[in-house]
């Protein structure tokens, strides 16, 4: 067979109790399920949601922060956040096509976020109000990002993995431009302090959503587990980063909007007050400050860009003739 | 016409002059030109790179451990005359690794080169081969690295180095005040 087994999906879905002990027995050896190997029509499945998601995040990520370009407070801030930006459209192509090799096509993918089939991160529904909203973006929410990218690194399809890999180098790139842009506001002038300050009360909660439902609550986790996709909780990622995060943004002399936060002596961890579940559903179904304008913005844009698929089309149809 | 139903191209590239290509992923492409382009964009954007090579999929001939375990697929293959051709070989040589270029062999078709590379493998596990011909290949060429994968060294602010926030945590924690 000619480069059919490379990224040809068989979809050979014929679920039977030997090939499914057979792959869960490879997961189990910590083998790399790669695409034309045979896998249950519920991983396949699980990983399409996984990925398409995760490329829409970065593909939508780039609105919040794209809003801050033409305001960047200086040439050196403006050529950062420029190349950041970019990245975060690379990170989505390079996702757009590992979800490709599991057997779904960009076109549907695509479709499926402009009708809202899809989801993507529910940070992107919250606005960037002051320039300190993009070294916290690029702090905390990358930040977070990186805590779920590195376990995803670590998962058991192939492809997924190594775009992660990938994925995170530039990203823990990004969390540290952020984090010398925080440190620089907060010790700044006192307006730069109140301007940070402002920045972190507005997205510390929203942050710690991003970890998704909490373990009682998160229906796809056990399987997940099990098929070496996911291999922790997000309870337990949630509980690192807070225990990561919360001394730093101490030490700057940053407050967080959280009365009970405070260092719990016989468990090591910062302990944090209960999440506001109602509003996070309320975000993720649509009802968050931003939602709609992002989605227009997406609409818009892939309107804009018709010009650039046809030309591509009239070049591909030439270069055919020609041939 | 819709993108993804473009041809397919295996993307390979080379870090550093005189190191094996590493397979890494596939684009799609109205020809091998746009490919190289396609290539370029969406995997070296930010890495430095001495050479990015492109091939169509349906030139790349792939078996895999399995497929080889009983040995009839390689009984299977006829001696078979005519022109002879050179051949890429790569494997992926670890469960968790990528395909890496690991050899060149002359033979009179795809079938004959894998089983030449083969036996001049034995006794290396290779969980995956692909092997295609040379003359299949577009490879980018020393002329390309300048416009191509140059990483911008100018640019300090894409250097790690140039966030030294560790000190800066650790020196404002040493204040023990804002």
């Amino acid at each position: 067979m000619y480069g059919a087994s490379v990224d040809d999906v068989k979809h050979d879905e014929k679920e039977d109790a030997g090939k499914m002990a057979a792959f869960e027995a490879r997961i189990a050896r910590g083998e790399k399920i790669e695409p034309g190997d045979w896998m249950p029509a519920e991983y396949r499945k699980q990983l399409i949601r996984m990925i398409s998601q995760h490329a829409h995040s970065e593909i939508v990520g780039m609105l919040p922060e794209g809003a801050w370009i033409t305001r960047a407070p200086s040439l050196k801030r403006k050529l950062i956040l420029l190349a950041k930006v970019q990245d975060e459209a690379g990170h989505g192509q390079y996702l757009y096509h590992a979800a490709e090799t599991l057997g779904i096509s960009r076109e549907e993918m695509v479709e499926m976020l402009l009708t809202g089939a899809a989801k993507y991160s529910n940070i992107f529904n919250y606005p960037t109000l002051n320039w300190a909203d993009i070294g916290t973006i690029g702090w905390l929410v990358d930040g977070a990002a990186i805590m779920n990218q590195t376990m995803l690194a670590r998962c058991s399809y192939g492809p997924y993995s190594r775009a992660m890999v990938r994925i995170c180098m530039e990203e823990n790139f990004h969390k540290k431009q952020g984090q010398e842009q925080v440190i620089l506001l907060s010790q700044g002038t006192p307006s730069q302090q109140k301007m940070m300050q402002d920045a972190i009360t507005r997205w510390w909660w929203p942050t710690l959503m991003m970890f998704g439902p909490h373990d009682t609550d998160s229906p796809n986790s056990p399987l997940l587990v099990r098929w070496g996709i996911k291999t922790r909780s997000n309870d337990e990622l949630r509980q690192d980063f807070v225990n990561q995060m919360a001394p730093d943004l101490m030490a700057l002399g940053l407050e967080l909007p959280d009365p009970d936060l405070r260092l719990n002596e016989e468990t090591g961890n910062w302990d944090f007050g209960a999440i506001n579940w109602d509003e996070f559903w309320r975000v993720v179904k649509g009802d968050g400050p931003m939602n709609a304008q992002r989605m227009a913005a997406r609409r818009k844009a892939h309107d804009d860009g018709l010009w650039v698929r046809e030309a591509l089309a009239a070049y591909a149809e030439r270069q055919a003739r020609l041939n | 016409m819709s993108d993804t139903q473009w041809p397919r191209f295996m993307v390979f590239q080379q870090v550093v002059a005189g190191e094996p290509l590493v397979h890494n992923g596939t684009v799609h492409a109205p020809d091998l030109e746009m490919s190289l382009l396609n290539g370029r964009d969406v995997f070296l954007r930010r890495p430095a790179a001495h050479a990015l090579w492109v091939v169509p999929v349906e030139c790349i001939l792939t078996k895999t451990i399995e497929e080889l375990q009983d040995g009839s697929w390689l009984t299977g293959v006829k001696e078979a005359g005519g022109p002879m051709a050179r051949y890429h070989v790569f494997g992926k040589l670890h469960h968790q690794g990528q395909l890496e270029q690991i050899g060149m062999v002359e033979a009179a078709g795809p079938e004959q080169a894998l089983k030449t590379a083969m036996s001049e493998q034995q006794g290396r596990t290779v969980w995956v081969w692909w092997v295609f011909p040379v003359s299949s290949v577009l490879a980018s060429d020393e002329d390309d690295i300048d416009s191509l994968f140059r990483f911008a060294e100018s640019h300090d602010f894409k250097n790690q180095a140039y966030y030294p926030v560790i000190t800066m945590m650790r020196q404002i924690r040493a204040r023990g005040k804002r």
